[in-house]
């Protein structure tokens, strides 16, 4: 070792680190004794990492999900993050041909339109980002379904906003929260089957008043119900079986237009 | 596309190494799932944001298992994590970040000695760019040597070098001036 080969900007940060030898520690805090403000520096940089240590280190842990988290994921084709910042333009629409709704008839074949793509767009988002929540799905609660009724009822300006009962298909209500739908505020409400399968339906308010036919928009695996009722637009949106989806659009179309 | 990690410099420690069927493939990841969770964490601004990260991150390493060369694991899915977030914060619109929810997020499972230290800390973390917050955490939190860093990242140990200085400068400037603001309104 050279004892007197200078003491670089390098080796301060390895002194800090805990990578250098006996002799370049020596060799370091000789320097720094005489260096009192260079000495603070590598003392804060030092209290620096003790301070991320302790910050981070209570994340290091295993949790019950992991397990499905690896089997979960494998058979996704496609990243999350891919499916996260995919476009409108990559969402697939296919119109539905039947009678679902005897008025909506004259309706059902519909020209291809981007009404209601944002929508659907949106929802399918809001989907993919919240359904996969473990923790915090959900604002508020299906325990205090009155308070989330009313709550997002005024905050749409929906004087009696009804959260679907989904319980006849075999899904119950999570909760739901509060979530931008084209710049307002919309609501989301999710439900959950036996199996933990999610699915979400979103509300927001529509520009203009209009009625439009079911609608599908499906890129990956998930698909999405969307249609517009007067001032209002609503999205069924999930990972299921497109009959199933649909059935619960049908559901949830059937309780609010009551 | 991903490549397994160049071995100069890198120890494989932390599950690294050997066997490649399926199953002792998916019993590896699910054994670094603590260490990828600490790691999101340290790099995103919110358990939501960092959760993504990780569910992301195994997505991508699960989908690439075919890429990976047995060699050190660990440093492979570090490299996946570091890129997937790096690229997410370029895409979205740089958010000015900090927030109720970082600071929230931190006080989770275990209580450390000074929790007003602890989220200054983190909340000063917000300032620092993406590149330089990556390199401090792999070295502070994560214990990688600068060699190691620099193969993880595929960057030259200068660079690594360099970004650690101004993550470690950037921080520390950012704790003192914030001392007094912080002192006035504990959290």
């Amino acid at each position: 070792m050279n004892e007197h080969r200078p003491v670089s900007e390098a080796d301060l940060h390895a002194y800090a680190d805990g990578f250098l030898d006996q002799a370049d520690c020596r060799r370091v805090e000789e320097h720094l004794a005489e260096n009192p403000e260079m000495a603070r520096m590598v003392a804060d940089w030092q209290a620096q990492n003790d301070g991320l240590k302790n910050a981070f280190a209570p994340y290091a842990i295993s949790r019950s999900t992991d397990g499905q988290l690896i089997a979960g994921t494998a058979v996704l084709s496609k990243p999350a993050l891919y499916r996260r910042l995919a476009t409108a333009a990559a969402v697939g629409f296919i119109f539905m041909v039947g009678g679902l709704f005897g008025h909506f008839a004259p309706m059902l074949i519909e020209k291809p339109s981007t009404e209601g793509e944002g929508l659907a767009q949106e929802a399918r988002n809001a989907y993919l980002i919240y359904a996969s929540e473990v923790r915090h799905p959900v604002e508020v609660f299906a325990d205090q379904e009155a308070h989330l009724a009313s709550w997002l009822g005024k905050r749409l300006s929906i004087a009696d906003l009804r959260i679907p009962n989904l319980h006849s298909i075999g899904f119950r209500l999570i909760g739901g929260r509060l979530l931008p739908v084209a710049d307002k505020p919309g609501a989301l409400f999710m439900y959950e089957d036996k199996t933990g399968r999610r699915v979400t339906v979103l509300v927001g308010r529509n520009e203009e008043s209009r009625r439009t036919s079911f609608r599908i928009a499906s890129s990956e695996s998930v698909e999405t119900f969307y249609w517009i009722d007067g001032d209002l637009g609503y999205a069924v949106t999930g990972d299921i079986p497109r009959e199933l989806l649909q059935a619960i659009a049908q559901e949830c179309y059937r309780q609010f237009d009551v | 596309m991903p490549r397994s990690p160049d071995p100069r410099g890198a120890r494989t420690d932390g599950g690294g190494g050997g066997a490649s069927s399926p199953l002792s493939f998916d019993a590896e990841v699910l054994a670094l799932l603590p260490q990828l969770r600490r790691y999101s964490r340290s790099l995103t601004r919110s358990d939501a944001e960092s959760e993504d990260l990780l569910q992301d991150c195994v997505e991508k390493v699960l989908r690439n298992r075919v890429q990976w060369r047995g060699v050190n694991m660990r440093a492979w899915a570090y490299r996946i994590m570091t890129n997937l977030h790096l690229n997410t914060r370029r895409a979205l619109a740089r958010r000015p970040a900090v927030g109720i929810e970082a600071a929230d997020g931190v006080a989770a499972p275990i209580a450390p000695p000074d929790p007003l230290e602890r989220n200054r800390l983190v909340q000063a973390l917000q300032s620092l760019p993406d590149e330089a917050r990556a390199v401090l955490m792999l070295v502070a939190v994560e214990g990688h040597s600068y060699q190691e860093v620099a193969g993880i990242l595929e960057i030259p140990v200068g660079t690594v070098m360099s970004r650690l200085s101004r993550a470690r400068q950037a921080l520390r400037q950012k704790l003192q001036e914030e001392n007094v603001i912080q002192l006035r309104s504990p959290r």
